[in-house]
């Protein structure tokens, strides 16, 4: 299996699950043929790229998402939309530059959502 | 003298230059002589810029100076300005380069970690399209979106598209899109706008460094437009191009605009134009090397003691 696949479907674990995994737990929810520590070796992988977020239990590591999948793909697409203007730095290239006010407000919006839950209400009055 | 045409010559490719070069109408239709007119304009007036620094210190011993007395504490304190002064605006320009090179080399490793994490999980056929060396992402997204994230050296960079944009774009279109974003990633064009961004950033005000950092954003982008018509055709990249500015509630910028008029007006560079704009281009880095500097050189050195 590629790399890349064996990352996203770790990944969709950790997405999943109600709390913080242990290797073991990847390894056994994967349902699939894969050694022990590869699992260990993606997830540290993925700790490395600052992707996952690593706690310890006693001897062993727990590991979560560092942010959910919904925040993950608002980020993406700030980063993608921001990169204009002054913070323009030809990290990527977008084929037609446009990010209104409007659009950047509601994907920052999305990254305020908590990684488990509902989002945020704004000032203690939920929006209509 | 030196001092005073490098000077001048430094002012006028800094100010006046880059101002008239931005409003120019004939670029855009020789958008790849125009941008090597570009990063011509700006080596030639960072040179010049050195120059008048490292020439100007000599300068004024000369003028306040008798032939006799431009010697010991004199000639050295005049070195020493000239070395500090040229310094400064090298060191100024590197410095910014390299954080900005930096920077942008960590931000785009961590977006192209979320981007194969995050796409679709099938494979998109784009119908052979995609060269080797280069990526597609499909994204979920309510946006229609396209752009390229440039890769390693040697490694593979990531045209990406959203969801949204596969709905909007008919198959030519969206062919066409691609085109334009391999274009981008193949003649790393990312590599151009980073040089002008580093310039703008190291020296934002005073000198027209924005505008010569957004002229040539567009002018990369006509180029870039130029190889989906070539590949697909004028209909489709203007049809994509529409359909993505009209779609969004930012909705026509100018530099959308002034793109789907060249395409529309099939706009062609004439290869006279071109060559024309290359031989400025050459001239205007060599013309003041061998007429202001070499025989600036051949006086001011000896002076110096170096022969």
């Amino acid at each position: 299996m590629a790399l890349g696949e064996l990352e996203r479907a770790v990944m969709a674990q950790l997405w999943s699950a109600e709390e913080p995994l242990t290797v073991r737990d990847v390894h056994d929810r994967l349902e699939r043929e894969l050694a022990y520590t590869t699992v260990m070796t993606v997830l540290g992988r993925l700790a490395k790229k600052g992707l996952v977020r690593q706690e310890r239990d006693g001897k062993a590591y727990r590991y979560a998402a560092a942010s959910s999948r919904e925040q993950m793909a608002a980020e993406l697409m700030l980063d993608a939309l921001g990169d204009v203007g002054e913070d323009r730095t030809a990290a990527l290239v977008a084929f037609v530059d446009r990010v209104g006010p409007e659009e950047a407000a509601t994907l920052r919006r999305a990254l305020d959502t908590p990684a488990h839950g509902t989002p945020r209400p704004a000032g203690g009055s939920p929006e209509s | 003298m030196a001092s005073v045409w490098l000077t001048g010559l430094a002012l006028v490719l800094a100010g006046p230059v880059p101002a008239l070069l931005a409003r120019a109408r004939w670029t855009r239709s020789v958008p790849r002589a125009a941008i090597v007119l570009w990063q011509s304009v700006a080596v030639a007036a960072v040179l010049a810029a050195v120059g008048s620094a490292l020439a100007a210190p000599e300068a004024l011993l000369r003028v306040f100076l008798h032939p006799e007395e431009r010697t010991g504490i004199a000639l050295a304190i005049a070195v020493g300005a000239a070395a500090v002064l040229a310094g400064l605006i090298v060191v100024r320009l590197v410095v910014v380069l390299v954080l900005l090179a930096v920077r942008t080399r960590v931000r785009r490793a961590r977006h192209r970690d979320m981007i194969d994490l995050l796409a679709r999980a099938e494979e998109f056929d784009a119908g052979g399209t995609l060269r080797a060396g280069i990526v597609l992402r499909v994204l979920d997204g309510a946006v229609p979106f396209a752009y390229c994230v440039p890769g390693r050296v040697g490694r593979e960079g990531r045209v990406v598209v959203t969801g949204a944009a596969l709905e909007t774009l008919c198959p030519r279109e969206l062919r066409a899109v691609i085109a334009h974003e391999q274009a981008h990633l193949a003649a790393r064009h990312d590599l151009v706008r980073e040089g002008f961004t580093a310039l703008h950033r190291a020296f934002p005000v005073v000198v027209r460094s924005r505008e010569a950092r957004d002229a040539v954003a567009l002018l990369l982008e006509m180029l870039a437009d130029d190889a989906g018509r070539r590949r697909v055709g004028d209909d489709a990249m203007a049809g994509a191009l529409d359909a993505f500015a009209s779609s969004g509630r930012a909705g026509y910028g100018s530099d959308v605009v002034e793109r789907l008029d060249r395409i529309r007006a099939c706009v062609h560079g004439g290869r006279a134009l071109a060559v024309g704009t290359y031989l400025a281009a050459v001239a205007l880095v060599v013309v003041p090397t061998v007429t202001i500097v070499i025989p600036w050189l051949t006086d001011a050195l000896p002076t110096v003691g170096v022969r």
